[in-house]
């Protein structure tokens, strides 16, 4: 493992206990210090299993049959106590309501839970709570109770209450679900903020044009299998509608220029590239 | 059918405002979108269909009938509504009982429910799931058990809560497949979105709010020609119309294959 590796997943299987069907399927790859990797595919590909097996809720919570191993910044997940892991590696849920206690009375004691589990300083973890309700911008909430927020405003508390931790590789899985498209940018700033300043970040999101805007690399998944990992130019030339993804409408359009003969170069992956090749399509 | 909104207003207990005077109106059964921004009152708009609010002021007439002439229970067998979170209509323990609860409710003879149930829950793609536990569902199944549960009353309106969220191609196309069913049927479907692609593809009319008012109404076509105004409501065209706006077109392109058609015929012009 190279000192630039911080997560390697090494021929991993696993099997639900009382499921036939593998949900992962031999997976094998590796993701860097400070990538931004985003994993897509149809809806049970897969994708939350592999959250759920990079941060050890499998085999630790989920229990079943698991093949091969991923190991985070050199050890192995199995056999390390979730809590040693929540400062390394950290999962924001696809359910946010998956995420929150439900023991806690108040949006500040809910950031705080993680801490006190762990048993931070009561300084510590004030100071800590104040910090992530600024970066999440909850500030005005801290005094709620967390079952009467909003979907986006449970959504911005899980993905704090994950930050909270320091991990730093941060796993997001269709974290934005619940938001409108500004509340949904918003939130996914902040995960590009998070990853400027060194953190890892492994995001399964359904948005192909973001997909293709943000990710270093892409990873896709279909039926418990790896299908293709590498950069999403590479990725949006290839074909990938058959595996119930959808390609990012820029790539379609350069894609469709190209089958007219109006375009000839690499997959286009934003508004800006898009405009500037239909533009220089109707120029001549 | 015709669902008439005359300057609605409506105050929560809370004291917030959340519609400020809302007037439009719906004639046929073209599927109608609802977008704009959380909060901004989509809805509170449609929960006043069919009375599971009621107006402040104003008033919401359905063929002529104000709302609050008839109780909610009554009225939910004309207009069905599709809660955003499914978790919060979905209460019994297999897809089968959810499908029959309503119509059995309302009296609906069991002949008729056994003969509706099939056809929705293949168009549900439940139709191997009739006997899983709603909890062992996926969130799309489950959004889909939810839709399907309201079909099951066919009621002359229906109206989706954010029915995209997180959804896949083949969500989205399943749904698109229940839109037009609907319309085929006589049935009018009110949706509220965030996608605008799902928007642009499915709903000829669009209706964005912003803080409670009716930001535009119009034509698909139209509002997404105005990605200035559409802002405010943090609205923002589909990727492909934006580029169409982008390259200098007037008229926004709804797909990929009608952007590059057009793009062909300049191109002939010019030649
Ligand atoms: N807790 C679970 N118990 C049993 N099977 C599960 C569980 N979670 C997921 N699965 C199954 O594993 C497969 C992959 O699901 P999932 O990882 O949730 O996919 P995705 O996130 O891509 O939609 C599916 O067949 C699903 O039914
Ligand atoms: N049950 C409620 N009690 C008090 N305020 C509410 C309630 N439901 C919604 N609101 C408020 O009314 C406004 C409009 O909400 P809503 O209709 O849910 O908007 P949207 O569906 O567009 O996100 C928001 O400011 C929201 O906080
Ligand atoms: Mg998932
Ligand atoms: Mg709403």
């Amino acid at each position: 493992m190279s000192v630039d590796t911080v997560i390697e997943v090494k021929n991993l299987s696993f099997r639900y206990a009382g499921e036939r069907k593998q949900a992962l399927k031999d997976l094998s790859f590796t993701v860097g210090r400070g990538e931004f990797l985003c994993i897509i595919g149809p809806n049970g590909a897969g994708k939350s299993s592999l959250c759920n097996a990079l941060v050890g809720l499998i085999p630790s919570y989920f229990s079943g049959a698991k093949k091969g191993g991923v190991s985070v910044l050199g050890q192995d997940t199995e056999g390390t106590s979730v809590a040693n892991l929540a400062s390394k590696i950290g999962l924001v849920f696809q359910n946010p309501f998956n995420q929150i206690s439900y023991t806690t009375s108040t949006v500040e004691e809910e950031l705080a839970y993680g801490l006190c589990n762990i048993g931070a300083p009561r300084d510590e973890m004030r100071r800590r709570v104040k910090e992530i309700a600024e970066t999440i911008r909850v500030g005005g909430l801290l005094r709620k109770n967390p079952l009467e927020l909003s979907g986006g405003q449970i959504q911005r508390v899980a993905i704090g209450s994950t930050l909270i931790m320091r991990p730093s590789i941060l796993v997001l899985d269709e974290c934005t679900t619940q938001l409108d498209p500004l509340g949904s940018e918003e939130v996914f700033d902040i995960v590009k903020r998070l990853n400027k300043d060194g953190i890892t970040v492994v995001m399964v999101d359904h948005d192909m044009e973001r997909v293709a805007r943000c990710a270093d690399r892409v990873l896709v998944m279909n039926d418990g299998q790896l299908l293709a990992i590498d950069t999403p130019r590479a990725i949006f030339n290839g074909i990938f509608q058959s595996h119930g993804v959808d390609m990012p409408e820029y790539a379609r359009f350069g894609a469709a220029m190209s089958g007219a003969g109006m375009y000839g170069g690499p997959a286009l992956l934003t508004e800006r590239e898009a405009i500037n090749a239909g533009k220089a399509a109707i120029a001549v | 059918m015709r669902i008439e909104i005359r300057d609605l207003r409506h105050t929560y207990p809370t004291g917030e405002e959340a519609l400020k005077g809302v007037s439009f109106t719906i004639e046929g059964v073209t599927p109608v979108a609802v977008v704009g921004q959380n909060g901004s009152g989509k809805t509170t708009l449609v929960k006043h269909f069919n009375r599971i609010l009621s107006p402040t002021s104003g008033a919401v007439l359905i063929d002529g009938v104000e709302t609050t002439k008839q109780s909610t229970a009554k009225w939910s067998k004309r207009v069905g509504y599709v809660f955003q979170n499914p978790d919060d209509q979905l209460f019994l323990n297999s897809v089968r009982k959810e499908f029959e609860f309503g119509p059995e409710r309302v009296g609906v003879p069991a002949a008729d429910i056994q003969k509706r149930l099939p056809e929705i829950a293949e168009l549900c793609g439940l139709g191997d799931k009739l006997d899983s536990h709603t909890f062992d569902l996926t969130a799309t199944q489950k959004k889909f058990c939810a839709i399907g549960s309201v079909m099951m009353m066919d009621p002359d309106v229906i109206i989706f809560d954010e029915p995209t969220c997180g959804q896949d191609v083949e969500g989205s196309r399943r749904l698109s497949e229940i839109i037009g069913h609907l319309e085929k049927r006589g049935k009018l479907c009110v949706t509220i979105s965030h996608d605008m692609k799902f928007v642009a593809a499915n709903f000829p009319r669009v209706v964005a709010l912003c803080h409670g008012r009716v930001l535009i109404d119009g034509d698909s076509r139209e509002v997404f020609a105005k990605p200035e105004l559409l802002k405010k409501s943090f609205v923002s065209p589909p990727p492909i119309s934006r580029v169409s706006l982008g390259m200098g077109f007037e008229k926004p392109a709804f797909s990929v294959d009608e952007l590059v058609e057009t793009m062909k015929a300049r191109r002939r012009k010019m030649a």
